[in-house]
């Protein structure tokens, strides 16, 4: 069986989890990472 | 989120294009780690602007960009109960937290190096701005550069120092703008734009491949002068970052652009706009011409109505509509939706002014106040 595909994600206020979610919409298979430097995310909107 | 590895307290600190990997240091025990992609998307947002003048490090300046810098400001005014805030800038920011600080029953001082405030929008709009924080006690202090914050032993600010005089303050708020997080994606090659943000395309992509971007770390087309720019808000990001994760993922989907739409609250008065205002029109090389008109939100008999001002922007040689300003303490920022829709149909003012709108009353008079402004510019345009 082959790998997942990997996506990274760097930032996790608005774009970042908006970005996500629809990754794994599209491809429920994707293996999705997100990296956010502050405490939160999603923080802005 | 399903099934999504949500890293919290990482900061990356290096793209490797080639290896397909990026460097990683967990905040929580500092150790660095490297991990490998198939794909990534770039969303470092922006961070706040600072003035880089003697004293602007102290405990008491804040800035506020996220949750966080909100929690600091008011764990700040819990802790230390100030007396006197002065706020750096007359942007949105700046404005919002006038609001939020006379809440708090904090003296606040704006400062801005204008004569008016929100200096970017039509001078009109700026002045109802200017009234509606002096009918709600901020005090706002025109053309003073800061030139230095007093400290006291503690390393606290106590005075604002300018040109020509000092000023007291338990707080300080800059809201002097942001700048785009670009750095870690240019030293991996991906390419700017001239707004200094990183460069896109309506995919989303970058010049890098298998690396795409979203939000306010890049550009993003404006509809209407037909240019790459940067508006760093909330929707946009939104909006870029579906366009990113579809691709990313395997998809086709293309974010197509802005008109330029927002729109803040200070106080009871209402502010939006969308679109180009005179200055940016004409610098775009539109034969730009304006209608400013005043009319009531409501049929005046009804109870709640108030006026509010329309400014419109427009091309006096093809009648289309370029921009739209309003200011007004009920019903302002919805309507600015239609004019959005009008600037991304490129209707003229004379097609605004026959517009088919919803009448009742509660909520306009028969002849709406879009209505009313665009039938009065669609006089100025010129006929051939």
């Amino acid at each position: 069986m082959s790998r997942r595909a990997k996506l990274v994600i760097l930032g996790g206020s608005a774009a970042g989890p908006s970005a996500a979610a629809r990754a794994k919409r599209v491809n429920p298979d994707l293996e999705v990472a997100m990296f956010e430097q502050g405490r939160f995310i999603s923080y802005g909107s | 989120m399903q099934d999504i590895d949500v890293k919290t307290e990482h900061r990356v600190t290096k793209i490797d294009p080639k290896g397909k990997r990026i460097e990683v240091v967990n905040l929580a025990n500092s150790q660095t780690q490297w991990f490998s992609y198939d794909r990534l998307i770039i969303a470092t947002g922006a961070r706040s602007r600072r003035l880089n003048i003697p004293g602007s490090n102290a405990k008491n300046i804040f800035t506020l960009k996220d949750l966080q810098d909100g929690l600091r400001i008011k764990n700040y005014i819990d802790e230390k109960r100030p007396g006197q805030v002065a706020i750096l800038g007359g942007g949105f920011i700046g404005l919002e937290m006038c609001e939020a600080f006379r809440l708090r029953n904090l003296e606040t001082f704006l400062f801005c190096r204008r004569d008016l405030p929100a200096g970017n929008l039509e001078k009109e709009i700026s002045e109802k701005i200017l009234k509606a924080l002096q009918e709600n006690g901020v005090h706002f202090i025109t053309y003073q550069e800061p030139a230095a914050f007093r400290l006291d032993s503690n390393g606290e600010v106590t005075s604002l120092e300018t040109n020509q005089t000092h000023f007291p303050a338990d707080m300080i708020l800059m809201a002097v703008g942001v700048i785009p997080n670009v750095e870690i994606a240019n030293e991996a090659g991906a390419e700017l734009g001239k707004t200094g943000a990183i460069r896109t395309d309506m995919a989303q992509r970058t010049n890098l491949a298998d690396i795409y971007t979203a939000g306010d770390c890049c550009e993003v087309f404006n509809l209407v002068s037909q240019d790459w720019v940067h508006t760093p808000l909330g929707d946009i990001a939104n909006k870029q970052g579906r366009t990113a994760g579809e691709n990313a993922a395997g998809g086709n989907a293309t974010f197509s652009g802005v008109v330029g739409s927002a729109a803040f609250k200070v106080f009871e008065l209402e502010v939006a706009f969308t679109g180009l205002g005179m200055q940016m029109a004409r610098q775009y090389g539109f034969d730009a011409d304006s209608q400013v008109i005043e009319a009531e939100s409501k049929v005046g008999y009804m109870p709640g109505s108030k006026q509010m001002l329309i400014k419109l922007i427009f091309d006096r040689q093809s009648g289309r509509l370029l921009g739209a300003q309003m200011a007004g303490k009920e019903g302002v920022a919805r309507r600015i939706n239609a004019l959005a829709v009008a600037l991304h149909q490129k209707m003229t003012v004379d097609e605004i002014s026959r517009l088919d709108f919803a009448y009742a009353p509660p909520f306009s008079a028969p002849f709406d106040p879009i209505l009313i402004a665009a039938e009065q510019a669609s006089r100025k345009v010129q006929r051939s």
